[in-house]
């Protein structure tokens, strides 16, 4: 018996042998894609909130408006869905003309504005979308024929187009799918874009195959197969083999030097960056002293991180607001790096020895390796950071429980400077509360600036609204932003993407209907 | 043997019900929410609050408790809170493919070991012996994501003979494939144990009185030690085997990260990590059940083997 297996093995072995190298000559029509999560989640448009579902969803659906390929700021948004829009004076009332002739996936007829308002009231709504608080303005929705949508908004909302464009709530799903599966929905996304969901392997891939009805034109690609590689070692060894075209790379400058020493292969850090920053809790002891939080500013390296980070894959903060975004002040007068003002600052407060400050911190790689320079940076002004390590969810938990007097979070938003404003410093966010977002800081000073800007419907006032806010948080130290991750992906030379990437809001490259292999 | 049967299963239930109420309350305890990892960071305290309540996780913890066992006794093991997949069928998608892994992987210990084991313990303090330990050593020490690695460099990388990404199917030649790195790197750990175990028990019984009677006798000295010897060292080797297959189902999440394969362990881990309570769970209950089963196949395999062990 024994021996009958043993052969079985060494026949199989050699079997295995004939195999696997000849793979690297299939037509050249299909794009494996290799991502770093162990399976997919939620494939819900408007359920789903990771980087990975994000990514692949982007390639089935379409918003009213899209920020064109490649670029990751919404001075590129273009008509999608709709052709074209008008709005009022005041900005309260939106029309927009859909375009005609566009097909739902797998059969579900052409796409109306009746598929386009039943995508935003089912984006509004709390049971069926994670992001209903994008659409709080939202007063009506309705088609005023085939091919009319009509939004009435409350208020007026700063960098509105930016929540029907094509990412999260902006996605538009097709009703009757959308009705026909209900919660199910995510289990065969219909959408209208260039690639349409065929099939899911637990743990193992989605792939997705040709919309050939696609608006734009019927997409080069036959199909994409969308991988969960969690293991960073095993994705770069699937992609040195050949087994993966495109991959989501490990997010350190190391990884970059590596993998762009690897023949036929392109590696990009693109937009956008998402803001590592300190937000200080300044109703805690001893950080309700101004003088402490100065103090910390200080003694914070911002150069020093960025080269500890990789100058190649980071870049210094410029505000409490990542760069480039609508709004943001690129000039904010942040705390220049001084020791010994840090030092001469404490002394003041009345801590000539020193203070010890406590963060509740996740175990996630990238963030433990920066806050533990910083600890060492402010060592240095004899500012003692208790690190306190746990499991990534635990730290989710805490830090909203207000566990943690100084919280370490970096985000990447929609890139208009309300979003980063009122979920990081508007009190009405302020964790704890009923409409708590990610304000950990309990800081206010700027509501009056970041709700006027809001409303604001004058470009030049409300940028001037966002610099002041801005100003007045950085000086408040009520958080102290300090370097900013781009989102690092590699891809073989032999791919098109069809456009310049620059960056991309999902932080992952788009794959549109041009994309194609060149050899 | 009925009753003994009978009986054992009845330890089984009252250990997956003891199990079921332990992992009720331990994933209840760990901080986390799961509403909150479902929603993402940008969600609202309302959205969370509207979340929680449709998963039934604002109700008091006794009538969560009801809910989930009134579920659980009438076969029914809830959605995963994350994907809103069936748990059932969530497990049923993975369990072949670490069943496979599992099952080979101790085929190949066993082939692997026994005979190494047996061969240290007939030749103790010499070469082989030393061989064998300094192996069984290294195997046991060396953490099992670095070995799958080693071994991807130098068959996948280096020469091209399997896939990195480990998970064909459709094909026997597929199968093959994807299954060997994989098998291989856990069943050179599971060679490991098994040697350590086989040669400290052939040592025991080969110092026995009926070994030297049957030397004395004129029995040839192979047939003492794979007959004689074997059959009465092979009760802890099977005790080992046993305990160890209940390990390495869990075990083997290392490997199928690092080979990319489907796998319990790999659903256990993402379960825990975004506090999937119903989907943890409904593992925990599978993975109790499957310890128990392993534990009856053992007690059984040690009646066939001693003949003298009584299903009592």
């Amino acid at each position: 018996m024994k021996k009958h297996m043993i052969l079985g093995l060494v026949v199989a072995a050699g079997f295995a042998t004939g195999f696997g190298a000849d793979q690297a000559h299939a037509q050249k029509k299909s794009l494996v894609i290799g991502m770093g999560s162990a399976d997919a989640g939620k494939l819900d448009p408007h359920l789903a909130s990771t980087t990975p579902d994000k990514g692949l969803l982007n390639y089935i659906f379409n918003g009213l408006v899209r920020v064109k390929p490649g670029q990751a700021s919404p001075d590129f948004i273009e008509p999608d869905l709709a052709e074209s829009w008008t709005t009022n004076a005041n900005g309260t009332e939106w029309t927009f003309k859909i375009r005609s002739g566009v097909q739902c996936h797998h059969g579900y007829g052409p796409f109306s504005a009746e598929d386009a308002a039943y995508s935003i009231k089912r984006a509004s709504n709390k049971a069926t979308s994670s992001y209903s608080g994008d659409f709080a303005a939202l007063e009506k929705v309705e088609a005023v024929d085939g091919s009319t949508l009509k939004i009435t908004l409350k208020n007026p909302v700063a960098g509105f187009l930016g929540y029907v464009a094509n990412i999260n709530g902006g996605n538009m799903v097709c009703k009757k799918a959308a009705e026909e599966m209900g919660e199910n929905f995510g289990k065969k996304p219909i959408g209208t874009g260039p690639f349409q969901f065929a099939e899911y392997q637990p743990q193992q891939f989605v792939k997705l195959t040709a919309n050939k009805q696609y608006f734009r034109g019927a997409p080069v690609l036959e199909d994409i197969t969308y991988r969960y590689i969690p293991a960073d070692s095993s994705r770069d060894l699937a992609f040195q083999s050949g087994e993966l075209d495109m991959i989501y790379g490990k997010q350190d400058q190391t990884w970059v030097d590596r993998t762009a020493k690897l023949p036929g292969v392109k590696v990009k850090a693109m937009e956008p960056g998402e803001l590592s920053a300190l937000y200080l809790n300044v109703t805690s002891k001893p950080l309700d002293d101004i003088r402490v939080r100065q103090a910390i500013a200080h003694a914070i390296d911002r150069k020093a991180i960025v080269q500890f980070k990789g100058a190649g894959s980071s870049r210094e903060a410029v505000s409490v607001v990542p760069s480039g975004y609508l709004g943001t002040d690129e000039k904010s007068p942040l705390f220049p790096y001084d020791v010994n003002k840090a030092k001469a600052l404490l002394a003041e407060a009345g801590y000539p020895n020193g203070v010890t400050v406590k963060t509740i911190h996740t175990t996630l790689t990238g963030m433990q390796t920066f806050i533990e320079a910083v600890q060492a940076q402010l060592k240095k002004a004899n500012i003692n950071l208790e690190i306190e390590l746990v499991e990534h969810a635990t730290f989710h938990a805490q830090i909203r429980k207000g566990l943690s007097p100084i919280v370490h979070y970096q985000a990447a938003r929609f890139p208009v400077a309300d979003v980063y404003l009122t979920q990081f410093y508007d009190s009405a966010s302020i964790i704890g509360t009923p409409t708590a977002i990610t304000n950990f800081t309990y800081c206010n000073v700027a509501d009056t600036e970041i709700r006027a800007a809001r409303v604001e419907m004058d470009a030049a006032k409300q940028k001037a609204l966002w610099k002041t806010a801005q100003e007045k948080l950085v000086t408040n130290v009520c958080g102290i932003p300090v370097y900013e991750q781009l989102q690092l992906w590699a891809w073989k030379d032999n791919l098109d993407l069809g456009y310049e990437l620059n960056g991309s809001l999902n932080l992952s490259p788009p794959v549109t209907e041009k994309t194609k292999f060149t050899k | 043997m009925t009753a003994f049967l009978i009986r054992r299963l009845g330890f089984a239930v009252i250990t997956l019900f003891a199990v079921l109420t332990l992992v009720f309350v331990l994933v209840r305890i760990v901080p986390g929410d799961p509403a909150q990892v479902i929603l993402g960071d940008q969600a609202s305290r309302e959205a969370i609050e509207a979340l929680r309540e449709r998963l039934g996780l604002n109700l008091p913890l006794y009538q969560q408790y009801v809910v989930f066992v009134w579920g659980a006794l009438g076969g029914d093991w809830g959605t995963s809170m994350m994907t809103g997949r069936p748990v059932i069928q969530e497990v049923l998608n993975v369990l072949p493919w670490t069943l496979e892994l599992t099952f080979l992987s101790l085929i190949i210990g066993v082939i692997i070991g026994v005979p190494l084991g047996v061969a240290a313990a007939v030749r103790r303090n010499r070469f082989t012996d030393y061989a064998a330990r300094i192996g069984s050593l290294l195997g046991l020490s060396f953490p099992p994501f670095v070995s799958a690695l080693l071994l991807l460099l130098a068959f996948s990388i280096g020469l091209h003979w399997f896939p990195v990404i480990s998970a064909k199917s459709g094909s026997l030649t597929a199968w093959v494939e994807s299954i060997t790195l994989p098998a291989i790197n856990l069943g050179l750990i599971t060679a490991a144990y098994i040697t350590r175990v086989t040669r400290s028990a052939m040592l025991e019984v080969l110092q026995e009185d009926y070994v030297r009677t049957a030397r004395a006798k004129g029995v040839p000295w192979s047939v003492v030690v794979w007959r004689h010897a074997l059959r009465n060292a092979l009760i802890p080797v099977i005790t080992i085997i046993g305990l160890y297959l209940g390990i390495l189902i869990g075990n083997s999440v290392l490997t199928e990260i690092v080979f990319s394969r489907p796998g319990l362990g790999k659903l256990i881990v993402g379960a825990l990590n975004q506090r999937d309570y119903t989907m943890l769970q409904g593992m925990m209950v599978i993975y109790t059940l499957v310890v128990v089963l392993v534990n009856l196949a053992t007690d059984i395999a040690y009646g066939i083997a001693d003949p003298r062990v009584k299903f009592q």
